[in-house]
């Protein structure tokens, strides 16, 4: 059996432990109240994009853009939505888990796709797991994200998809359900498939029969043109908005098992200790009583 | 007539105004006045004058679209900022950019060390061996 002073310290260190991840808990909780408030603003503007498109893609069908077309996919790009930092539970694993079975699915090797990375777990994973990676840099998410941060990831993407260096993009994100479950999913956002933008809109058909029409300032074209882009940016965006509500989400109940857990060891250890308490004074006793028992 | 500019981050303005000016780098200038027949425009860099009365109002925007119809002006932008004159709401926007990408790199360095001193000492102190 350990020392008393053995538990004691353990007892304590258990219990300075408790505290952080308490406090991480909490940290994390309003973090994702935070989050679910930016994903609540963040929502009116892709709809408005969306109708926008759907409008102006049904006023004429000889608009095409390249974005819209399926081509024969050849390389792909996966983009991996994980967060800076680890203590988030199962958040990046199960990211990871989720990639490399779909991968193992769908590809027979390693060079026939390629791997975009946001967040610094995954940039690392994507360098352990040797795939080429379509990013040089760390792109961090950071708990105030800002559009800004990675800008330049995704103006890389259009214009390799664009150039015909990508055939398609798909991103693979922890999709937020609620606070306690968090799912990983696979959607492709470039190019961006009809039923992608058609599903919303025949929703709204049903509401207004009276379109609209509008002119074009300078045309049509020109106009898809700036949408298109500026629609898989602000998807892109979303997507990582939600992923970042999971992380917050996902770390709260990690958190929160790992304070019950330490209360849990606390707990045992105290009976330990007591125990082995109680043995002391009895040792001490029984020398006492033997020790006078000599005496006399 | 109404004007709502909406950015990412929720919406930015929404006022009732006299009429606005759009102009785009692409595009050039025209503007927006009460009744118009509905319209959609881009802005890639550009503004919107906002008037009201005697007052000017300007939005700066990066990649961004007007959309006008019914008399409400919907203006959805990547990126937005109100400032009462065009060259401080842009330079405004701008060093704002700037400084975020200039932190973005710092903290990129600083998580790096903290990083490698992290696993460090996690191998000094035998952390995990029992």
């Amino acid at each position: 059996m350990a020392s008393m002073r053995e538990i004691k310290s353990r007892i304590t260190a258990t219990k300075k432990t408790a505290q952080i991840t308490k406090a991480m808990h909490m940290v994390s909780a309003s973090k994702l109240k935070k989050a679910e408030g930016i994903i609540k603003s963040y929502r009116p503007l892709i709809y408005k994009l969306r109708e926008m498109i759907d409008n102006l893609l049904d006023s004429d069908d000889a608009l095409s853009h390249p974005m819209l077309v399926e081509r024969e996919k050849q390389v792909v790009c996966y983009v991996l939505v994980t967060s800076d930092k680890g203590l988030a539970g199962p958040y990046n694993s199960s990211v990871f888990k989720a990639f490399t079975a779909f991968v193992k699915e769908n590809h027979q090797s390693n060079d026939e796709f390629l791997v975009a990375t946001i967040g610094y777990k995954a940039y690392s994973f994507a360098k352990r797991m040797n795939y080429k990676t379509l990013n040089d840099d760390i792109i961090n998410v950071r708990d105030d994200i800002q559009f800004i941060d990675f800008k330049t990831v995704i103006d890389k993407f259009t214009n390799d998809f664009l150039n015909g260096n990508i055939d398609s993009i798909v991103v693979f994100y922890n999709h937020f359900v609620n606070t306690i479950t968090q799912i990983v999913e696979h959607q492709q956002i470039l190019p961006i498939t009809n039923g992608h933008i058609k599903v919303k809109e025949n929703k709204e058909e049903e509401e207004n029969d009276l379109k609209l029409i509008y002119n074009f300032e300078p045309s049509p074209q020109v106009i898809i043109d700036n949408l298109l882009p500026m629609y898989v940016e602000n998807t892109l965006y979303g997507m990582i908005l939600e992923a970042k509500a999971s992380e917050h989400a996902s770390r709260m109940t990690a958190m929160k098992s790992a304070t019950d857990n330490a209360e849990d060891v606390i707990h045992t250890l105290q009976l330990h200790y007591n125990r082995a308490r109680q043995a002391a004074i009895t040792i001490e006793l029984t020398d006492i009583i033997g020790g006078a028992n000599a005496v006399n | 007539m109404k004007i709502s500019v909406v950015t990412p981050r929720g919406e930015l303005y929404n006022e009732e105004v006299d009429y606005v000016v759009v102009t785009s780098k692409m595009n050039g200038e025209f503007a927006i006045m009460k009744n118009h027949i509905p319209i959609i425009s881009t802005i890639d860099t550009g503004y919107v004058k906002i008037v009201r009365g005697e007052k000017e109002l300007y939005t700066v925007v990066l990649n961004g679209v007007v959309e006008f119809q019914s008399n409400i002006c919907n203006v959805i932008a990547q990126e937005a900022h109100v400032g009462m004159n065009k060259v401080s709401a842009m330079e405004h926007l701008n060093t704002v950019r700037e400084e975020r990408i200039r932190e973005n790199k710092r903290r990129n360095v600083d998580f790096a060390l903290a990083e490698k001193e992290l696993k460090k000492s996690v191998k000094d102190s035998k952390a995990g061996n029992l």
